[in-house]
């Protein structure tokens, strides 16, 4: 049942104003001493070199990939949701980023250096995790029943979890480079990643573009949109493809960040309705703004140092995951 | 004849005075002693229950031994018994009383509770995957505790402090599906996501300590048995002695609590009362292996399954679980140990490594009913 707050339209633009208000806030606010005046002083064109610096070299960027990471993670998990049938289809939850995580991981201890392999690296591990999940849920009674799914890929990404610290134990070097890394953070992030990223994203954007009609026929179940001309099969097959591209550009960039692919979509239906249309386009700003909080938070906390993102999405997500499993009856999507 | 409820057959029962000799029913021995009044008394004693019980400890025995031999210095397992008293070598002597045997103390007390307190967790909830690890349990006591070992601002020693985080955990989830009942995945998944927000609380608290004392802590936060303060361990000994002889008591109530409420309630167990005591065994248990190792949740699950594979369905296999979870506890510390060597694996990650997949065939497996 959608909300009804103003129109639709009303509601996109109230998000997107939101949405250029927290960048603002993230450009001005951090956890060095930069404050917000000097800051914005910066933006309104002083010369003050020490603060354009820490603007536009460390806080631009970090905001820019918060808000791509976001839009990732969101619809990501919105596509994961509908092709699965499954509200609790998370990317975190389901093992996808940890797949990504793993394979990150894998190649490094083989020694491959940083940046460079890692995007393409942690797509191929998130494909994979991403097929897993999806034959999983073509078990004998366990897609039809979305609790049980979660629990199975909580298990999956927990496996994976535990492999990756095992593999960390082996290599020093490694584990020094992804520490922080593997649970999810925006720090130190340059400019050069965004633009690594981008390819992948467009491709994946593209696609969305050309799938979300067939997915929305295939909310009505594989006959129907066979019927009204769609092939069920390839569609989840461009679908995971997607996913894939999505989660593993924003794992290799941002590390795992859980619960934003629960979060996000959770909030883009309550506004948008079953249309999943309708719901990506939702997602859009609604995932930035939820990333782009949390790093906020994640920088003043605990200043002078700062808190891993994942840390603050699992607060959030937690209870809206148990908000979600409490409701008397789960809709299948 | 005398008939109260709570004298049935299961297990023993008061049969009227001078009556006939009964024999056993198949597959148990049947004790039965008289008193110089003419007061008859018996026991029945499942013959497979034994067995089993007396294999796993002759294995938890020989796993023992082994992990006193391996390790950076070998001995020879001959070698091991009499450095376990004093006589041999100077250097075995240390090696096995100083360096291994606090530590398999440790892995078999940890081990022990962790799985007792899952066997009895899951009859409480009828719910074969509602070990204190997997509901968040384990995460709530360890984030109570860390808070604790770094030192912010609270003066509880950790087993306190891990004992308040494990009964704020149960008391959330539990309190979260209150209503819904305890069967089925969708209090597992409250319970995984009671979970994760206590493993954001201990990232948090990390986070906010300096690295030292972080780096210092990590260890202990994914399970190992490297840290085991003393004062901990004997804790542990105790609460586990008293655990023991409290799950006993309420053998008999927990193999009639699998059934119905109502059920249960008509064969006379106060439901109520046996399911508060039973919840809070299994919480004090798991805060107080927590405060030792740290969250080696699988265990919980891997040692009561391992029990249930083994033993008949007929009772709850208290004493078969304990055992079991002992012996895992106890391989998976002498393989991290061992195998990567001189690099340590914490236990936590072996037994997660080992316990994923199988949690994973527990859920894909077609479904049965979960007692």
């Amino acid at each position: 049942m959608p909300l009804s707050v103003g129109n639709q339209r009303t509601q996109i633009t109230l998000l997107l104003t939101a949405l250029v208000a927290v960048s603002l806030v993230s450009l001005l606010i951090g956890a060095g001493s930069v404050g917000p005046l000097r800051a914005l002083a910066v933006l309104g064109g002083s010369q003050d070199s020490d603060a354009s610096f820490v603007v536009w070299q460390l806080r631009a960027p970090r905001t820019l990939i918060g808000i791509i990471v976001g839009m990732a993670l969101g619809v990501a998990g919105a596509l994961l949701q509908a092709v699965s049938r499954n509200p609790l289809a998370e990317p975190g939850l389901l093992g996808v980023s940890a797949g990504a995580a793993f394979a990150v991981a894998l190649t490094l201890v083989m020694g491959a250096s940083a940046a460079t392999m890692r995007i393409s690296v942690a797509q191929l591990g998130a494909l994979l995790g991403c097929i897993c999940v999806l034959s999983v849920t073509r078990v004998r009674g366990l897609g039809s029943d979305p609790v049980r799914l979660v629990l199975a890929g909580a298990a999956f990404s927990g496996l994976l979890g535990s492999l990756t610290s095992l593999m960390l134990l082996f290599d020093q070097r490694a584990a020094d480079e992804i520490r922080f890394w593997v649970i999810g953070s925006l720090a130190g992030r340059r400019l050069d990643d965004v633009v690594a990223m981008l390819p992948s994203m467009l491709v994946a954007a593209v696609a969305v573009v050309f799938i979300a009609r067939p997915l929305a026929a295939l909310a009505l179940g594989e006959r129907a949109a066979s019927g009204l001309g769609h092939h069920p099969g390839l569609i989840r097959w461009l679908v995971v493809a997607c996913v894939a591209l999505l989660v593993g550009a924003a794992t290799a960039i941002a590390g795992p960040i859980a619960f934003v692919g629960l979060v996000v979509p959770f909030a883009a239906r309550a506004l948008a309705g079953p249309d999943i249309r309708r719901t990506l386009w939702f997602c859009l700003p609604i995932g930035p703004l939820m990333v782009l909080m949390a790093d906020i938070i994640a920088r003043v906390a605990v200043a002078p140092s700062e808190l891993p993102i994942g840390v603050l999405t699992a607060l959030c997500g937690a209870p809206v995951l148990v908000a979600v499993v409490r409701a008397r009856r789960l809709p299948t999507l | 004849m005398k008939s109260s409820a709570s004298d049935l057959p299961t297990s023993a029962y008061v049969p009227e005075r001078r009556s006939p000799p009964v024999a056993a029913p198949p597959g148990y021995w049947r004790i039965a002693w008289q008193s110089t009044r003419g007061n008859a008394c018996s026991l029945l004693i499942e013959r497979r229950g034994v067995a089993v019980s007396a294999g796993l400890g002759v294995a938890l025995v020989c796993a023992c031994i082994l992990y006193l031999s391996l390790g950076s210095m070998a001995l020879a397992p001959s070698a091991v018994l009499p450095a376990l008293f004093g006589r041999g070598e100077m250097i075995s002597v240390f090696t096995v009383q100083e360096l291994r045997l606090p530590r398999l103390v440790a892995a078999c007390l940890t081990g022990g509770a962790f799985a007792l307190a899952g066997v009895l967790m899951q009859t409480l909830a009828r719910n074969r995957l509602a070990t204190p690890g997997i509901i968040g349990i384990d995460n709530g006591a360890t984030a109570f505790a860390v808070a604790s070992v770094v030192g912010m601002g609270v003066s509880l020693a950790p087993p306190a402090m891990a004992l308040a985080g494990a009964a704020t955990a149960a008391a959330l989830t539990f309190g979260l599906v209150a209503g819904g009942g305890t069967q089925g995945y969708r209090f597992i998944v409250a319970g995984i996501g009671v979970g994760a927000v206590f493993g954001a609380v201990t990232q948090l608290i990390l986070a906010r300590v300096a690295i030292d004392t972080a780096n210092a802590a990590y260890p202990w936060t994914v399970g190992s048995l490297n840290a085991r303060p003393g004062d901990a361990v004997g804790l542990l000994a105790v609460g586990l002695g008293v655990g023991v002889i409290a799950a006993f008591v309420l053998a008999r109530p927990l193999s009639l609590m699998r059934f119905k409420d109502a059920t249960a309630y008509g064969l006379g167990v106060n439901v109520k009362a046996r399911r508060f005591q039973v919840l809070m065994l299994s919480v004090v248990l798991t805060a107080l292996a927590v405060a030792v190792a740290g969250p080696v949740g699988m265990v919980g699950l891997i040692g009561p399954e391992i029990a249930r594979s083994l033993a008949s369905s007929r009772q709850v296999p208290l004493v078969a679980s304990l055992l079991s979870g002992a012996l895992v506890m106890v391989l998976a510390d002498l393989a991290g140990r061992t195998l990567l060597a001189p690099i340590e694996i914490p236990v936590g990650i072996v037994t997660a490594v080992i316990g994923g997949p199988w949690l994973l065939w527990i859920l894909m497996r077609p479904q049965r009913s979960h007692a």
